[in-house]
């Protein structure tokens, strides 16, 4: 993907969302929407992270389960006492080394098997979680999990709790926009877009696949974590297939390119069930249309539109010129 | 009971389950090999065909070679009608079509929840009575499932071995464009196939109504199923399903009876890295072609 030189417009754009984003609990009508904000920022970790993974040409289905993984590391280890703090950066790396052992064996095959070896650790993940119950509680999973404390300062409160997510989701949201802009984002880039000329030029393209995987994986293993001291729950429940699913659809649905689509995503769609809440069984049923409706006729997602009303006038004004010079 | 007794039910167990999880993964197996398509919803037409079972045969009395006729007519139909309107559109593109699949999967399911409601139907047993042999006791409605499996994988072997419809489908399986260049109408397989494999799913479906409950959650389990049978066995490979479903059916019976069911699906998975690091083409599959 090409990155445009950055305009001033763009900075204050972004300046602007920002800031409307952290002053949110001042204007917000009620702590609800708030709440809705905060689960939207760890949306938008996880859509993040499964944006990197498809950044280098794979899918997976089991997103949910390296959450899973990281909200019971996070829960057990802050509930014998660590700081959650240190603990979410644990469940992180706990994800994310399971992730590297798993994509090390099965990113060796074609596409296809990865998806369905990732979609099957992530049930393996919620049947482990079931049937070890002397350790994660089984169906009824952990409850009391401890809030995070900063310096002594315990975020309990939804207000209090919401700047800590936004920052961390606008870093990861940063830190992804660096990757895709460094070298190794690069190589991502072009082993989606064609693995053998990219291997042909000398690149490791599985080893390239494994660090989109591990990196993404350790992403959703650090918001599955996150989400869990904001609930103070977690259960087998919490990250089953179709959470995966709803995160498939945010990134297809706001686009795949870019950091762009993953926000337009999770704000298109965090905000959905809520809205939909009183149709009650066919807000699935709405999703799932949505999901198909947007591949047939946006593949690229919704933050394609943009760019193709900002490419179609950047060439109306260049013929615009055209036209203007031959004139006498 | 004594040992053998146990022995020998925990085998036709194995072999009720492993057929069905065959009969899945043949379905499922075909539609990637001639559509290239990761059909997500496989379990759903599994579903919608038990379910079709369990309101023809359990509440409303038909006869049960009409119901079964019925409820498979009706899922295959329900796929032809999915073909038309959504996957026709992906075909050759693996990634969206999976995705694709996924949404189909999230609509049928809970279009099934929004009619039929949440709670788990029972349907009467289509036959009682045992199978007798030297003293060891085998129920009929489990043999009846055993036998109803390989009915339908052998005739499906005999179709794609033996028929011109059955040789086209190989044909576009290896390569849809020289197919077509020879001749063969490669807009009608596509949905032939894919009504063929849901045709199995509802099959499938129809056969384990009687012996297990019928509710709209009941088809991701076997979907999962289908996926890792087919790792195990080869993808696009129809002997590998059968080697690779009755395999899984035996590991989750044996583990079931003998150890703990979670513990044979750990099992399950600790033998799919085992083949992808082993046998990467799967035990009986033939290394993917270079494309």
């Amino acid at each position: 993907m090409k990155s445009p030189a950055i305009k001033p417009l763009h900075y204050a754009g972004v300046l602007v969302a920002v800031a409307l984003a952290a002053l949110l609990p001042w204007f917000a009508p009620n702590q609800f929407y708030i709440h809705l904000a905060t689960v939207g920022c760890i949306n938008l970790m996880l859509v993040l992270g499964l944006a990197i993974i498809a950044r280098a040409g794979q899918l997976s289905m089991g997103h949910g389960g390296f959450a899973l993984v990281g909200g019971y590391v996070s829960a057990l280890l802050s509930m014998k006492g660590w700081p959650p703090l240190l603990t979410l950066f644990i469940a992180g790396l706990a994800a994310a080394v399971i992730a590297a052992a798993l994509g090390w064996i099965i990113l060796r095959l074609r596409g296809v098997y990865f998806v369905l070896v990732a979609f099957a650790f992530s049930q393996i993940a919620v049947l482990l979680a079931l049937d070890m119950s002397s350790i994660t509680g089984g169906a009824n999973g952990l409850v009391g999990v401890p809030p995070i404390s900063i310096f002594g300062y315990v975020l309990r409160a939804k207000p209090q709790f919401y700047p800590f997510a936004l920052g961390c989701a606008l870093t990861t949201l940063a830190l992804t926009w660096l990757l895709y802009r460094s070298p190794l984002g690069t190589m991502m880039a072009a082993t989606a877009e064609n693995q053998r000329l990219t291997e042909s030029s000398g690149i490791d393209t599985h080893r390239v696949q494994v660090i989109a995987f591990t990196i993404g994986s350790g992403i959703a293993g650090f918001a599955g974590a996150l989400s869990t001291h904001y609930l103070r729950f977690i259960s087998p429940d919490s990250y089953t297939f179709w959470e995966s699913v709803s995160y498939l659809t945010m990134l297809v649905v706001g686009g795949r390119d870019g950091v762009l689509g993953p926000v337009v995503g999770v704000l298109v769609l965090t905000p959905l069930p809520e809205l939909l809440r009183s149709t009650e069984g066919l807000q699935h049923i709405i999703y799932g249309t949505v999901l198909v409706l947007c591949l047939m006729f946006v593949p690229n997602g919704l933050a394609s539109i943009v760019q193709m009303w900002r490419a179609r006038q950047r060439v109306t004004t260049t013929s615009a010129t055209l036209v203007a010079g031959e004139v006498p | 009971m004594s040992m053998d007794i146990i022995l020998a039910q925990t085998i036709v167990n194995g072999l009720m389950v492993g057929m069905i999880y065959v009969l899945m993964a043949i379905g499922f197996t075909m539609v990637f090999g001639i559509m290239r398509i990761v059909n997500f919803a496989h379990g759903e037409f599994y579903m919608v065909g038990a379910f079709l079972f369990a309101i023809l045969y359990g509440s409303n009395e038909m006869p049960f070679a009409v119901s079964v006729l019925l409820a498979v007519g009706a899922t295959a139909l329900l796929g032809l009608v999915m073909e038309w309107v959504v996957f026709r559109r992906f075909r050759g593109n693996e990634l969206n079509g999976m995705i694709a699949s996924v949404g189909v999967a999230l609509i049928i399911q809970n279009s099934a929840l929004l009619m039929w409601g949440a709670s788990a139907r029972t349907v009467p047993p289509v036959v009682s009575g045992v199978l007798s042999v030297g003293g060891i006791v085998f129920p009929w409605s489990r043999l009846v499932v055993i036998i109803g499996a390989i009915v339908a994988v052998v005739s499906l072997n005999l179709l794609i071995g033996y028929t011109r419809i059955g040789r086209a489908m190989r044909a576009v399986a290896q390569d849809s464009e020289i197919a077509q260049v020879q001749g063969i109408r490669v807009d009608v397989i596509f949905p032939a196939a894919f009504v063929l494999g849901v045709s199995l799913a509802a099959f499938a479906g129809v056969l384990m109504a009687p012996v297990l409950s019928v509710s709209p959650f009941i088809g991701l389990a076997p979907t999962l199923k289908a996926f890792v049978i087919v790792v195990i066995g080869g993808l696009g490979s129809v002997p590998g399903a059968v080697v690779g479903g009755l395999l899984i059916g035996l590991i989750e019976s044996f583990a079931g009876t003998f150890v703990s069911a979670s513990l044979s699906e750990i099992l399950q998975f600790l033998v799919v890295i085992a083949v992808v690091l082993l046998r990467p083409q799967g035990l009986l599959g033939r290394k993917e072609r270079e494309a």
